[in-house]
């Protein structure tokens, strides 16, 4: 559902990246596509707000990057988890869930 | 950790992460399109599409910079960068916006510079707030300030209790310092023993002062020398010390030979102390005791106050001492007074500083006008492109930055020109000003200054920069693109914002010229007022005759005779005079009284000389009647005097002075003639009521040659040293210059303040027409669309002009109305240096203002003659 647009909170992004990233390394593309698969469409991540926060998130020492070759036979970035990322991820879902179960339970009084 | 790593790759290795960036972008679209071939579309359609999804590109890379660690700095230099290219494209403005900016910050810093050394500045002297100057003046005003007898300092001393301690000094005088093959002009300070201990100097090496340092008998009155000279001990200045004596660490105790007597010293002084009495090689200490007997005016006075009193305290106990003396018919005339000895140093050169900060100040504020008028206009013309750049879709913020660094960089670049000038100002004012200023004065470049004026100049900046251009708000940003389009005038309010700025500079361009007129107009009378004598032609050269070799008058008389002798003799020497004194420089005054008047009578005090027979021949004074002196007038003899048409006029207006009997401080003398008058006082275009004694009767050991020679004066200097040397040959001549010379160092101390003022005034002319100028001709092209259609619609030029005239005419009315304002405050703070001409001189006045209103005028017709010619086809089109 391209052109779907659901406005993100703050901070959701980025962990959604890591989510995205932490089942194995992705480029940009895919990370944006996983994304959308996850939240099952939800979620569509224009590449203006991406690719900042690919890199945002690479030079805190969350992702890492590399060349490799792409299924079309190109060469394109792929990002992973470093182990930075990875403990970032546990923190970030921790709190998510919190704020999640908080939201909800404040919903249903 | 990352971060430093991201940072250090991110400023270094730009082109290698640019580089990657762009591949990636590339690289993710060429992903997207394989992806939608895949899913069906055709290739070109694929393309499209994943174009649209990706964006812009270069937009998506501005993103990804943003938030790179480092991106501040990057930004930061691309602003920069980007200013630069803009003051490249547009050197006009940026040439001048710096040269407005260096002269307004430069001209500051050096001024102030200047009076913060005068005015300011700790004195060389411990505790200074708490040291006074007592000193005379004449009841009825005409002089600001009289020396004291010894007497006087004495009832002073005994009687008043709101000093700790007093000190009497006299002024400097010359000196030899040497012998027969080493001879030095060295200038001799004779002061009372107490002098250091009352001011808090110690000495550096050594010691100062004790009463038994005192020469015993001796008064050093340089009218009245009274006694041998037997100053045994002597104190050495910082600056003789290192000069005279290389510094030498073993000085104390040594012997030196001083107008040919030797003595010892006993001390040296710290390296930052001048005396209250100005710069001095040695101090000598005197006694105030043998002194006592004589009535001559020759005494300087400095007190530290007791802890707790009040300068105005002390003030009115001096001045009530002084009506309470044992004999108030003595010195009847004459008051006492007691001021902060920073105002006694200070003294006439306040007012011309402060005169010059105010000048500097209003530079500063029309530079700062000027300033903020290209600015405005600059941001004026610059709204379409914000416009734009928001439109595309730059941030506010973005932008304010892009400004800020615009004008701090704009402010760098003038900043660093102005202390180029500042410091090249200054070395300027060091070489001209110093004879003017105080001694303890040290002129350097103020940080301080430096500092508040380029804020100011950045603030004016940053206000005038960066608020037009943001008065496109987002929501604007279409209208503004629109207003350009349609060919709308301009606003309302950068219109009277306009009308402000011309104004305002040219209200202070109007009181600073207003101030240069009245000055100019003051030097000008009194530079055209005549001498009373022929300046032109004539030789001078000072001599000193030390006291061992000539103790007598009739010594010194029958010296000066001699020497005039040879002199005559010389080839192409017309006449030959001696005095006392160059006429004009170094004026000696003495208590003048009729004979027979009552003691208690007023005493004027009036300047007098001593001069040879042919002085008034020499310097062609006119005789008015009766004779001049001649080989009557022994030593001796009977006193005889000539007096000046005026002070004849003034005490026998029924013309009867001949035969009258006066006195000059000592015995009666009568007046044998009366000759013209002449200006004693460069800064009074009238000539002051003068006396003339004969130099067989009153001689001092100062005297001066006067040479009228035919061709030029200055190549009988040599011959003048060859016939002193035949005489004398361990006597130097000092300061040989031509009359004229002479009498013109006695007006540049009174022409430096204006020509500084002028130099500004001219400045202000022109940084205010240059602002004038632009802010009509911005004016004009804002408006130049409606002009062009109000033609189009049947409108005749000359409405046009009158469109504009009648604006420009306006604000410059409102200027001038500010300006009277202006003038008023000028001309009340220069009340005190005008002479010969009325504060509101109307030739002055009216030719500032006719020069102001004339430029103004050029500034205004220029772009009306441009607006004329709009053509309304073209206007219309454009844009």
């Amino acid at each position: 559902m391209p052109g779907r647009r659901t406005t993100l909170l703050q901070g959701t992004l980025d962990l959604l990246i890591l989510k995205a990233l932490s089942a194995g390394a992705l480029h940009g593309l895919g990370v944006s596509r996983r994304i959308e698969q996850i939240t099952r469409g939800t979620f569509v991540v224009q590449p203006g707000s991406l690719f900042p926060a690919l890199h945002r998130l690479e030079e805190a020492g969350w992702l890492a990057s590399d060349w490799q070759p792409s299924e079309n036979n190109r060469r394109a970035r792929y990002y992973t988890l470093t182990k930075a990322g990875r403990r970032q991820l546990g923190e970030e879902t921790a709190e998510w869930n919190q704020i999640a179960l908080a939201i909800a339970l404040a919903l249903e009084a | 950790m990352a971060r430093l790593f991201s940072l250090w790759r991110n400023l270094v290795h730009r082109n290698r992460v640019e580089r990657d960036l762009d591949e990636e972008l590339h690289a993710t679209l060429e992903l997207l399109v394989d992806e939608k071939v895949r899913s069906g579309m055709r290739p070109e359609e694929a393309r499209r599409a994943a174009r649209l999804e990706m964006g812009g590109l270069e937009s998506v890379k501005g993103e990804v910079r943003d938030v790179r660690a480092g991106a501040g700095v990057d930004t930061l230099l691309e602003d920069v960068r980007y200013s630069l290219r803009l003051f490249r494209r547009a050197p006009g403005f940026t040439a001048v916006a710096v040269l407005t900016l260096a002269l307004g910050i430069g001209a500051n810093a050096a001024i102030f510079g200047v009076v913060k050394s005068v005015l300011l500045d700790a004195l060389p002297y411990a505790d200074a707030g708490r040291l006074a100057r007592v000193h005379g003046q004449l009841l009825d005003g005409t002089q600001g300030r009289v020396q004291l007898t010894a007497g006087m300092v004495r009832t002073i001393a005994a009687r008043q209790r709101s000093f700790e301690s007093l000190a009497a000094f006299a002024s400097t005088r010359d000196g030899v310092y040497g012998g027969d093959d080493f001879a030095r002009i060295v200038r001799i300070a004779w002061v009372e023993p107490g002098l250091f201990q009352t001011l808090g100097v110690p000495a550096a090496l050594g010691r100062t002062f004790h009463d038994d340092d005192r020469a015993p008998g001796h008064v050093p009155a340089s009218g009245a020398e009274v006694g041998p000279d037997t100053g045994r001990v002597v104190l050495l200045s910082h600056a003789a010390w290192q000069g005279l004596f290389a510094g030498d660490p073993g000085v104390v105790g040594r012997d030196v030979r001083v107008n040919g007597i030797p003595r010892t010293v006993i001390g040296v002084l710290p390296r930052d102390f001048v005396g209250p009495m100005g710069p001095a090689d040695f101090y000598f200490a005197f006694d105030l005791g043998p002194a006592l007997a004589s009535g001559t005016n020759w005494l300087n006075l400095v007190g530290r106050l007791k802890p707790g009193t009040t300068h105005e305290a002390a003030r009115r106990e001096i001045a009530a001492v002084w009506a309470s003396r044992e004999h108030p018919e003595e010195f009847s005339s004459v008051g006492l007074s007691a001021v902060p000895l920073r105002d006694a140093l200070v003294g006439a050169t306040r007012t011309p500083l402060i005169v010059l900060l105010a000048s500097a100040a209003l530079v500063l504020l029309i530079a700062c006008a000027n300033l903020a008028a290209a600015l405005l206009s600059r941001g004026l013309s610059r709204r379409k492109e914000f416009a734009v750049r928001m439109a595309l879709g730059a941030g506010r913020r973005r932008l304010v930055r892009q400004l800020l660094t615009e004008s701090t960089v704009l402010a760098l670049a003038g900043g660093a020109a102005a202390l180029l000038l500042a410091q090249s100002l200054l070395s300027l004012l060091r070489g001209v000003a110093k004879p003017v200023l105080p001694a303890h004065a040290e002129v350097s470049l103020d940080p301080g200054a430096v500092l508040v004026t380029a804020v100011l100049a950045l603030c004016t900046g940053l206000a005038f920069g960066v608020v037009p251009a943001l008065s496109v708000g987002r929501s604007d940003a279409q209208s503004a693109l629109r207003d350009e389009a349609r060919g709308a005038s301009e606003g309302r309010r950068p219109r009277r914002l306009r009308g402000v700025l011309v104004a305002g500079q040219i209200a202070l361009c109007a009181s600073l010229l207003a101030g240069a007129g009245l000055l100019a107009r003051s030097l000008w009378e009194t530079a055209k007022a005549p001498l009373g004598f022929d300046a032109d032609g004539v030789l001078t050269a000072r001599f000193r005759l030390s006291t061992p070799d000539y103790p007598t008058l009739p010594a010194r008389a029958r010296f000066h005779e001699q020497l005039a002798e040879r002199l005559r003799l010389l080839p192409g020497v017309e006449a030959v005079a001696i005095a006392h004194k160059i006429p004009t420089v170094d004026s000696r005054v003495a208590g003048f009284a009729l004979e027979g008047a009552p003691k208690d009578a007023p005493q004027p005090f009036i300047v007098y000389a001593s001069v040879s027979y042919d002085y008034f021949r020499t310097l062609r004074i006119p005789l008015r009647q009766g004779r001049t002196f001649d080989a009557s007038d022994r030593t001796g003899g009977p006193g005889t005097a000539v007096i000046s048409e005026s002070l004849a006029r003034r005490y026998w207006p029924k013309g009867d002075a001949l035969g009258s009997r006066i006195r000059l401080g000592g015995d009666p003398m009568t007046v044998v003639g009366i000759v013209g008058d002449v200006r004693n006082d460069l800064a009074r275009p009238g000539a002051e009521p003068m006396a003339y004694a004969s130099h067989r009767q009153e001689s001092t050991q100062r005297f001066c040659v006067l040479l009228r020679t035919h061709g030029d004066p200055l190549a009988f200097v040599r011959p003048l040293q060859r016939e002193v040397a035949a005489l004398d040959p361990s006597l130097p001549v000092q300061q040989a210059m031509t009359l004229r010379a002479a009498v013109g160092e006695g007006l540049a101390a009174r022409r430096l303040p204006l020509m500084l003022v002028a130099a500004f005034s001219v400045l202000a002319l022109l940084l205010a027409s240059v602002g004038v100028y632009a802010m009509f001709a911005s004016m004009a092209v804002a408006r130049e669309r409606e002009f062009g259609v109000r033609m189009a619609l049947g409108s005749p030029a000359s409405a046009i002009a009158g469109l504009m005239l009648r604006q420009g005419a306006s604000w410059m009315a409102a200027g001038l109305l500010g300006g009277a304002l202006g003038i008023v405050i000028v001309v009340r703070l220069l009340r005190g240096l005008l002479h010969g001409v009325s504060p509101f001189d109307p030739i002055a006045l009216g030719g500032a203002v006719a020069i102001l209103v004339g430029c103004a005028t050029v500034a205004l017709l220029v772009p009306v003659r441009r607006a004329t010619r709009v053509d309304p086809v073209l206007a219309l089109r454009a844009e």
